[in-house]
């Protein structure tokens, strides 16, 4: 039964960190095949989630498996679609945060499992390499959280030209998402308008540097860049000496966590921090942990969030409501909610409803054009292929946050309220944005 | 002009903390003969131990060090004893095969025990982490950059001191020499090199301390951290331990002078002078300027 798997392992090496995962997904392959027996029959449907759950980007990860765990005590049941009754499964993998890995995963989901839809989820490490060998194999795929550009267009689709992907579907924040929330973050709080960006040479970097850049710079915000720097410089005292003599009021950067914590803090060190008023970060900043392991220097730092549980909407695969969802997260955990955990249920959502919407969800064709036509409220908000930038891509919010210092008596250190809802009116504002040394 | 001064004690700074975290490294390849290739997961288990410790008790990481460097000294005896002595019986690859899965049980199971959560020491340090001592209006010096470099310095200097001026020392020299012929004159080989691999993990206890206060660190930091020990080991002369220091600074400076030229030239100047280093030792012959040899040195 987890045969083939055990082979896959044996083939290509027991290598680093694959041992105790792949004794998991041995585990899994042997739970799960208790119901090969059903996986003859017509009426099981497979559904593959392919996240990073350790490695890296294991901060992504570290929510999916409560969410999972949600998500199939809703389906325990099965799903009716059109009078049939199909049991569900779900096929949950770790890519490692390492995209052979990722790519290996998805050729297994899609030759031996024979998944009927994939959903690959967190950061272009992951999802690109799933959705590649979806979009080859011809098996439906719907992917979240990551910039929609990297996906499209970092896949060899070309501006103006009509769309590659036949199987591949997209939602989520984009360049033109971060703009509007940045232009309406940065005029909060009255600055100088002097912006020092410190982007990295890498897919992020590049793409925010060529892509966002500009557009704020025809918003009227002076960019100051000293250029790409590698991941994992440990030292940034020349691009602080640049934005002290430019005077930047406001930062922004896409950086790996680690390298943000050892520029911050350089930062204070060497005299910068104190003049800044908006430190507006993407990327790190995302989870809890990446604030408070920076101490009292976290407080006040600005952020972006893809789904905050403040979003009114409820999960149409579960029925639970934004509180709900993060409340329940921090019963079981004990730790403090993250956004994280509505953009995966959000995956699930839209997905079961392409399912549920599709002529006949054994056929992969059909789930396909489901896919393309596929118009839901999810509980991070509206998913609509119909209407979107570009084919396969409906593009999503992401809203203006502040991670602040809670009231005394609070279950957790940090509170983290809404500041501006340019891409996403529906989601009330809890807090006014506060100056990053006030 | 203020700038490139600036970045070059910045450089010097940061250099200290490369030699600080390459000591235990270079410690046990030049007595123990073993590049331990679970060098950086090591650290951070130490920084856990400390994290730990500090979040659960509210122990201060200095005090908790005290904790901690004993029980890392533990780890190195039973790591001497269980794993080290054993894969130095196969021959000189086999300890690099070893120490390589150790660092993946190592990572594997603080993720299990941790979680992925980005952890940082600095919290609990007061503003120690980013105060600093103001020079002139563009120079800026970290306090905590500057007690690493202390540490640094007292650390390599004091180990050798021990080595030259203890009998310990001697007998841990003399055992790496020639384990054989030191039983001879009733010298417990196996008892040496287990004190020396206590002492190496104390060394790498301490390194995981300052690397969790400068820095950010999750279970599966130690990777990242062991190519720069490495550099600053190799660049210095892998086994001098005061080549260490100087390996840690050359490469240090090299990185953030690369940086002001062109900020993406951070790593790959330390990478360069990395390179030119080893170039230089392999061919010593061809430069005027005699290098010290990749050959182990009396320490």
């Amino acid at each position: 039964m987890g045969g083939s798997v055990l082979t896959g392992m044996l083939h290509d090496g027991l290598t680093r960190r694959r041992m105790i995962a792949g004794g998991g997904v041995a585990g899994l392959a042997m739970a799960a095949g208790g119901r090969r027996a059903f996986a003859a029959s017509e009426n099981v449907l497979k559904i593959g989630f392919v996240s990073p759950r350790t490695g890296a980007l294991a901060g992504f990860g570290q929510t999916d498996g409560y969410v999972l765990e949600l998500a199939r005590k809703s389906l325990a049941k099965g799903l009716t679609i059109g009078g049939k009754t199909y049991e569900v499964v779900i096929l949950d993998r770790d890519s490692q945060s390492d995209p052979s890995r990722a790519s290996q995963l998805a050729k297994t989901l899609i030759n031996s499992d024979q998944v009927d839809l994939m959903l690959p989820i967190s950061a272009p490490e992951t999802i690109n390499p799933v959705a590649d060998a979806c979009e080859a194999a011809g098996v439906p795929c719907l992917s979240t959280v990551m910039p929609w550009e990297a996906w499209y267009y970092g896949r060899g689709a070309k501006p103006g030209q009509p769309s590659p992907f036949k199987w591949t579907y997209h939602f989520g924040f984009g360049v033109h998402e971060f703009l509007e929330t940045y232009v309406s973050q940065w005029s909060l709080i009255p600055t100088n308008r002097k912006v020092g960006v410190l982007y990295p040479n890498d897919a992020d970097g590049n793409a925010i540097r060529h892509n966002l850049a500009p557009l704020l710079a025809a918003k009227g915000f002076t960019i100051v860049d000293p250029g790409p720097y590698e991941d994992g410089t440990d030292d940034f005292s020349a691009q602080i000496a640049v934005f002290k003599r430019a005077h930047c009021e406001i930062f922004n950067s896409f950086p790996l966590p680690p390298d943000f914590a050892a520029f911050w803090r350089q930062a204070t060190q060497q005299g910068y921090a104190r003049h800044v008023k908006i430190c507006q970060v993407a990327k790190t900043g995302l989870f809890p942990s990446d604030i408070t392991s920076l101490g009292r220097l976290g407080y006040n730092i600005a952020s972006a969030a893809y789904w905050h549980k403040a979003f009114p909407y409820t999960s149409s695969l579960t029925g639970i409501g934004g509180e709900a969802l993060a409340n329940g997260y921090e019963n079981e955990t004990g730790k403090m909610w993250t956004q994280q955990l509505g953009a995966s249920l959000a995956l699930l959502d839209a997905g079961v409803t392409a399912l549920q919407t599709s002529s006949d969800p054994k056929n992969k064709a059909a789930v396909a054009h489901a896919l393309s036509v596929l118009k839901t409220i999810t509980i991070a908000g509206k998913v609509d292929f119909t209407d979107g930038p570009v084919p396969n891509v409906s593009p999503g919010p992401i809203i203006g946050t502040q991670w602040v210092k809670a009231p005394p008596g609070s279950r957790f250190k940090l509170a983290y309220p809404v500041t501006e809802h340019a891409t996403d009116p529906n989601v009330p504002i809890g807090a006014k944005l506060i100056p990053y040394n006030a | 002009m203020m700038i490139w001064l600036n970045q070059i004690i910045q450089g010097v700074l940061l250099g200290g903390y490369y030699a600080l975290i390459a000591c235990g490294l270079s410690f046990m390849f030049s007595v123990m003969r073993i590049i331990n290739l679970a060098h950086g997961s090591l650290a951070i288990l130490a920084a856990f131990g400390l994290f730990v410790l500090a979040s659960r008790l509210g122990l201060s990481p200095f005090l908790g060090l005290l904790i901690v460097l004993p029980a890392m000294a533990a780890v190195g005896w039973l790591l001497q004893r269980t794993v080290l002595e054993r894969s130095l019986r196969g021959g000189l690859l086999v300890p690099i095969l070893s120490t390589f899965g150790l660092s993946i049980v190592i990572d594997n199971l603080l993720f299990q025990q941790f979680g992925a959560d980005t952890r940082s020491l600095a919290p609990y340090i007061g503003d120690l982490s980013y105060s600093s001592w103001a020079i002139t209006d563009d120079i800026d010096i970290g306090q905590l950059a500057v007690l690493t470099l202390a540490a640094a310095i007292v650390l390599l200097g004091g180990l050798q001191l021990f080595l030259t001026r203890t009998s310990l020392g001697r007998a841990i020299r003399a055992t790496a020499e020639d384990p054989d012929t030191v039983g001879l004159i009733g010298i417990d080989a196996r008892r040496v090199n287990a004190t020396a691999a206590a002492i190496a993990m104390v060394t790498v206890g301490i390194a995981g301390a300052f690397l969790a206060m400068r820095a950010t660190f999750n279970p599966y930091s130690g990777g990242q951290q062991l190519v720069f020990a490495f550099e600053a080991a190799v660049i210095g002369g892998a086994g001098s331990l005061w080549g260490t220091l100087g390996g840690g600074i050359v490469l240090g400076v090299a990185q953030s002078i690369g940086a002001q030229i062109d900020p993406q030239g951070f790593l790959i100047t330390g990478h360069v002078v990395f390179l030119a280093v080893l170039f230089a030792r392999l061919y010593p012959s061809r430069f005027a300027l005699q290098l010290p040899r990749l050959r182990r040195q009396p320490a």
